[in-house]
């Protein structure tokens, strides 16, 4: 009695546990291809993936670790959103409470602030390792145009943000970095009044910059990430095919891999096959991809987690339009630009960064042509890599310099004076 | 196969095209209306133009700071006037330094009538227009600038 009574509970439990996810832990090759494509989450990968793919020192998992930074980003800035009051002086207190009484805020805003701050490094790296390793080359082209909006709007989302705690830190850097905008030409001035929405930064400047940062931009970002995420899934990840070997045979032989498309119902193949030809060099996205990704996950979870206990995110004295703090300083990823102000304004506030943005918008249209993608460091693209280290290394440099080596009136400091 | 089996296109391809442009003109219409809007009509700023107090407040050859305005104005020899503290490339305060003034931001040098001396500040301080009001009190108008020759005699 008492035996059918629990085997029957077990019956209607798997059966509650079917209604929301219909395959079990997949054993078979047939679940676990039907693990990845069945499920809305796990379908942006493919079923079986090339061993290449998997490879930790082909991608170092930038991509991946910048597409978890902003789910961070997106769970802990709504937690905050929560206590924060985007209106001056309550902006301030906000942050005081956040700081000293609300229980674990201090961490949630220190992760935020982290990992935001990890994430405009982790997508500069990224993006590094696409040009390094070739992987804008055709069919991709469109998809690094894609990254480079996306490196826009990470840094877009960096710099509203930093005007939300309305502390001197964040009124200085945001007063110097609308000044950049405003000597564009001809419609500099109009652009920095529609951003402050006034003469001055004030009342209207945070409204807008919060809405800017907690709704436009993040929502943009999204749309494009899985516009990128997408691409790439159907392109899939530059290099397998040369590390696999096409035979028709094969191909034909082992029809698995066009019975992929065959589920998800797309007529065509993509110009590059998602996955490599060669059946021994493919594996199951389930479990072998799938796990080193929530490896992946745990290991920048943890990061954040011990940086954010062990270092406090800044706070200084509430915002005073009055006193300028000196040396004065826009948000450490624009002090190459701000060291070049410092010679400059129009040169390095208007003229570099556009003609930086139009030229990495250009790349994969100019440096045209197969060679050499898939691979890091090919020799067919010396020349390429070294106009994009070198320049990439001046951009670095210069941001070095203008974070730790400029003090007070902007005069040459040794950091460790 | 019979005509009949053929399901006709609901529409023409230049019907479709139409509409879409139909669609994208709408579009472009909202858009440029939504733009407008993000224009403010009404600035909830302290006014550009107010006064500071009578001109007895400021003694015959001295400088005074109103940090709240950010402006500095003097009692010179030949009558008042008023020079701005916004350093005219990105907007920090300069302070009363040298013969002039001086930017802690990137280090720009102005002379004592707000000109360039150094450093990457493209053009002079802002000169700002003062007047009396009926009251007796002087006005500072910071819609209105003027040239560095500019005194007001009280
Ligand atoms: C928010 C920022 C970004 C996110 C979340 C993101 C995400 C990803 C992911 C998950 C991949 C798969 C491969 C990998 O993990 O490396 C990828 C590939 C790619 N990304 Fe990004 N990305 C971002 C920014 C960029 C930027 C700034 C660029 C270049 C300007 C770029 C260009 C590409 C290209 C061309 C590929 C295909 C690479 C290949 O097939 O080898 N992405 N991205
Ligand atoms: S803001 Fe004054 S020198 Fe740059």
């Amino acid at each position: 009695m008492s035996q059918t009574i629990g085997s029957r509970t077990l019956t209607w439990l798997d059966g509650a546990r079917r209604s929301v996810c219909r395959i079990g832990w997949p054993a078979t090759d047939k679940d676990r291809a039907a693990a990845m494509i069945s499920s809305l989450f796990l379908h942006i990968h493919p079923a079986r993936v090339s061993r290449h793919v998997l490879k930790p020192t082909y991608t170092f998992a930038l991509g991946l670790i910048s597409g978890i930074l902003f789910i961070v980003l997106a769970v802990t800035g709504l937690a905050l959103m929560l206590y924060y009051v985007p209106y001056p002086p309550e902006a301030y207190r906000s942050m005081k409470d956040l700081q000293f009484v609300v229980t674990f805020g201090i961490v949630l805003r220190n992760i935020h602030r982290w990992s935001a701050h990890a994430m405009v490094g982790v997508v500069f790296l990224h993006m590094c390792r696409v040009f390094w390793t070739g992987s804008y080359k055709p069919p991709r082209e469109f998809n690094w145009v894609i990254g480079v909006v996306l490196l826009l709007l990470t840094l877009g989302l960096s710099f509203t943000g930093y005007l939300l705690p309305w502390d001197q830190l964040a009124f200085w850097a945001i007063t110097v970095g609308t000044n950049i905008a405003a000597y564009a030409p001809v419609v500099g001035d109009q652009v920095k009044f529609l951003l402050l929405g006034g003469h001055m930064i004030g009342p209207m400047t945070l409204l807008r910059f919060y809405v800017l940062h907690c709704v436009m931009l993040p929502l943009a970002m999204l749309l494009l990430i899985s516009l990128h995420v997408w691409r790439v899934r159907k392109d899939g990840l530059s290099g397998a095919e040369i590390h696999a070997s096409p035979t028709e045979e094969l191909a034909g032989a082992f029809p698995a891999s066009t019975k992929t498309y065959g589920l998800m119902a797309i007529g065509k193949r993509p110009r590059a096959s998602v996955e490599a030809r060669d059946p021994n060099d493919e594996v199951f996205a389930w479990p072998h991809l799938l796990y080193r990704e929530l490896l992946v996950a745990l290991a920048v979870i943890i990061v954040l987690h011990i940086v954010s206990l062990v270092f406090m995110a800044p706070l200084e004295e509430i915002a005073d339009p009055t006193r300028t703090p000196n040396p004065a300083k826009a948000p450490w990823y624009f002090l190459g630009l701000q060291e070049l102000v410092h010679y400059s304004a129009l040169m390095g506030g208007v003229i570099v960064p556009t003609l930086l943005v139009l030229a990495l918008l250009a790349v994969p249209y100019v440096d045209r042509g197969a060679a050499g993608s898939g691979r890091w460091f090919a020799p067919e693209r010396k020349m390429a890599n070294t106009i994009f280290t070198s320049l990439a290394a001046v951009f670095v440099v210069l941001t070095i310099v203008g974070t730790l080596f400029r003090g007070a009136n902007w005069a040459w400091v040794w950091p460790w004076k | 196969m019979t005509k009949k089996d053929v399901l006709p296109d609901p529409v023409r391809r230049s019907m479709f095209a139409i509409g879409c442009i139909a669609v994208g003109a709408a579009t472009a219409g909202f858009l440029a209306a939504t733009f407008r809007f993000l224009v403010p009509n009404v600035l909830y700023e302290p006014s550009r133009r107010f006064d500071i107090g009578p001109p007895s407040d400021f003694p015959p050859g001295a400088v005074t700071f109103l940090p709240d305005r950010r402006l500095y104005v003097f009692n010179g020899p030949d009558g008042f006037y008023a020079i701005s503290s916004i350093c005219t490339h990105l907007g920090c305060n300069v302070k009363r330094g040298g013969p002039g003034f001086e930017c802690p931001c990137h280090g720009s040098r102005f002379d004592e009538n707000g000109q360039v001396a150094q450093g990457p500040a493209p053009k002079a301080l802002a000169w700002y227009a003062l007047s009396l009001s009926p009251h007796a009190q002087l006005v500072v108008d910071l819609d209105q600038q003027v040239s560095p020759e500019f005194r007001l005699r009280a």
